[in-house]
């Protein structure tokens, strides 16, 4: 009890009992008072509205007010104040009826002494304090319960609602009547009903809590996404004894959710064609880089092999004039005249293929049927193919649309690869050449041409395939077979421009030209694709 | 028979003095040589020749303009001219039928064969 004054209200009419209980108040030990008397009701209203009381003794019947009303009154008008209530032996049921009321405790005068009296006020004090509080915190859960923005309630083991909050009320739609001792099957579909019943079996038979996001429909129709969390009532010896529940609408959240994966989802799309762009503008520049490295080479190339050309018909002359003059006597001169006039060969045709590789970019395209321009190719090198005893296979498609190339151009191309396909077949062999139509799976992009002329995704290219049955490239050298002067020819054979020239020719052409070994060995296999004529009437 | 004369134009000395000894190794031809392009017209009206094998590329003054010259002068006019240049490979000759500019031409490296071949098609007789 806290320490101090005690601050007593007396109301008693009756002289002889407010000094009997004065009295008695003064004996209590270690206790300082503080009396005030009140002899009728409306004094002690009068008091009450004035000042604050730590308790208040009262007589039930009063000269303006008798039994009960009078007491309800007082104690409306100090509603936290503990009331003890005195009463005479005859009266003790109106004294019952005012605890009832709220009065803390009841004491009869006539069994009055100051022990008692002290007991019963520091009980009445302390008891008053202890239900103070209680109601206080009964009311702050409550309130708290009742309030919160999310839905709660509890069932017992058989299924039926024992509580509901406001919110969760207004989600059903009912009053919170009509739910205690009812089951979700009152208020949802089966199918939802028996799930909700699954979990708190779960809660119950586990005897843990049970968490999930899923989708809810109101009794309304409303769907929504809630998060539920469930969780065992349990009694003091922990038996559990219902479930109780909070869930709540996350709706909002999940659409945040969803948005933000869609978001994402689209950032990577994003990421990815920055990637691909990137890429492509990489292998754009490196196709520029390469290009202009090609140009310089051919520049060169060709001022090389003007430059050469010059000196070369000087020997050719020279070597000429002293054969003539020598006259045929001297088989070493002879000889040595032979091996000038082989060496200037060779490097003639080696001048001539640089100016080949230099050649000037402009392309005299007309529409030609590739089967025919295939065929009067054959025939040019059909004295060297016999030589070799190479067979010759052709398989031409039917109904082939015709290419737009410059005829002498890919013809030269067909005689570099039928002769390289030749060189490969020194004890005889198979040269296959075949054509048809196709399909693009995939664009092309061929470094090292400038062209922007590209073969797209769904167009038609027109295929020539040359294979022969050799001995293959070796992969160490497929990297290089297109680098100008890059031979494994003996010298004399191979310039090591043939290819280099054939790319060009073809990339100029807008097609591409691949070389790789038969899937197997045993050879080796170019494929060209090359790009129909438009079609013209 | 008379000898044709054949008026060489070509800025490359040893070239020229290798095909003049050549051509009049074979005994048929009068080979006069100039060396400055510039000079060609002095030198083709004083010489009067039945060809005038020229080279194109040339400091100074390029084949082009020296051919170009002569056609238009009105006493060489008509002096066939056959180019004989490296300027041009073999493969394009023969693709625009050997002639270039309206006049003949042989790629660089000819043999002596080859020109006498060219000189006999298109010499004045």
């Amino acid at each position: 009890m806290k320490p101090g004054i005690i601050k007593v209200l007396l109301v008693e009419d009756n002289p002889g009992d407010a000094r009997l209980l004065r009295a008695f108040l003064e004996e209590i030990p270690n206790r300082e008072l503080e009396l005030r008397l009140a002899p009728r009701l409306q004094d002690a209203l009068t008091t009450l509205d004035e000042a604050e009381f730590d308790i208040v003794i009262t007589d039930l019947s009063l000269p303006d007010s008798n039994g009960l009303d009078g007491f309800k009154k007082l104690h409306a008008a100090a509603p936290k104040c503990p009331f003890i209530v005195l009463s005479g032996i005859d009266d003790e049921s109106l004294a019952l009826g005012a605890v009832r009321e709220g009065a803390q405790d009841y004491l009869v005068k006539s069994r009055l002494d100051p022990h008692l009296l002290d007991r019963s006020i520091r009980y009445a004090i302390e008891r008053n304090r202890a239900e103070d509080k209680l109601i206080t915190s009964e009311a702050f859960y409550h309130s708290l319960v009742e309030h919160l923005p999310q839905n709660i309630f509890r069932k017992d083991l058989d299924e039926r609602f024992t509580f509901a909050n406001q919110r969760f009320c207004q989600l059903l739609g009912r009053p919170l009547e009509e739910i205690i001792g009812r089951t979700d099957f009152d208020f949802y579909p089966p199918s939802l009903a028996s799930k909700y019943q699954q979990d708190d079996q779960y809660v119950i038979s586990t005897g843990r809590p049970f968490e999930v996001t899923e989708e809810n429909i109101a009794p309304n129709g409303e769907k929504m996404y809630v998060h539920v969390v469930k969780t065992p009532i349990r009694n003091a010896k922990g038996q559990v004894l219902g479930t109780q529940c909070i869930f709540w609408d996350i709706t909002e959240r999940k659409r945040f959710e969803e948005q933000l994966q869609l978001k994402n989802a689209q950032l990577a799309t994003n990421a990815e064609a920055l990637r691909r762009s990137h890429e492509e503008l990489k292998a754009a520049q490196l196709q520029l880089i390469q290009a202009e490295k090609m140009e310089s080479i051919g520049t060169l190339a060709a001022g090389v092999a003007h430059e050469v050309k010059n000196p070369l018909a000087i020997l050719q002359m020279g070597v000429n004039y002293l054969g003539k003059k020598v006259g045929s006597t001297d088989e070493n001169i002879t000889m040595v005249l032979q091996e000038m006039r082989d060496a200037i060969q060779r490097a003639d045709t080696i001048t001539r293929g640089l100016l080949d590789f230099a050649a000037s970019k402009k392309l005299n395209v007309t529409p030609h049927q590739l089967n025919s321009l295939i065929a009067d190719t054959l025939k040019m090198v059909r004295h060297e193919l016999s030589k070799k005893e190479i067979n010759l296979v052709t398989e031409y498609a039917d109904a082939l649309p015709k290419v737009a190339v410059d005829r002498t151009q890919i013809q030269q191309v067909f005689v570099n690869l039928f002769v390289n396909a030749a060189h490969a077949m020194t004890g005889g062999g198979t040269l296959t050449v075949r054509t048809a139509a196709r399909q693009m799976a995939s664009t092309t992009l061929s470094e090292g041409s400038r062209s922007a002329e590209r073969m797209w995704v769904g167009d038609t290219a027109v295929v020539a395939e040359v294979e022969d049955t050799g001995q293959g490239i070796p992969e160490e050298n497929l990297a290089r077979i297109f680098d100008p002067f890059f031979t494994t020819k003996p010298t004399g054979v191979g310039t090591g421009l043939g290819l280099p020239v054939s790319k060009k020719i073809i990339e100029l052409h807008g097609g591409t030209i691949e070389i790789k070994n038969k899937p197997g060995g045993g050879g080796v296999r170019v494929t060209l694709l090359l790009k129909p004529a438009k079609e013209t009437n | 028979m008379a000898k044709k004369r054949i008026l060489l134009i070509d800025d490359e000395k040893s070239l020229t003095s290798l095909l003049k000894l050549n051509l009049e190794e074979t005994g048929n031809y009068e080979v006069r040589v100039e060396n400055w392009p510039e000079d060609s017209i002095k030198a083709a009206r004083e010489f009067k020749p039945d060809l005038i094998l020229l080279d194109i590329i040339m400091p100074r003054m390029p084949g082009g303009n020296v051919a170009a010259a002569i056609d238009s002068d009105p006493e060489l006019k008509g002096t066939p001219i056959v180019f004989l240049t490296a300027a041009v490979r073999k493969q394009y000759v023969e693709d625009h039928e050997g002639i270039i500019c309206d006049h003949p031409c042989l790629a660089k490296p000819a043999t002596v064969e080859e020109v006498v071949a060219m000189i006999e098609q298109h010499a004045r007789k």
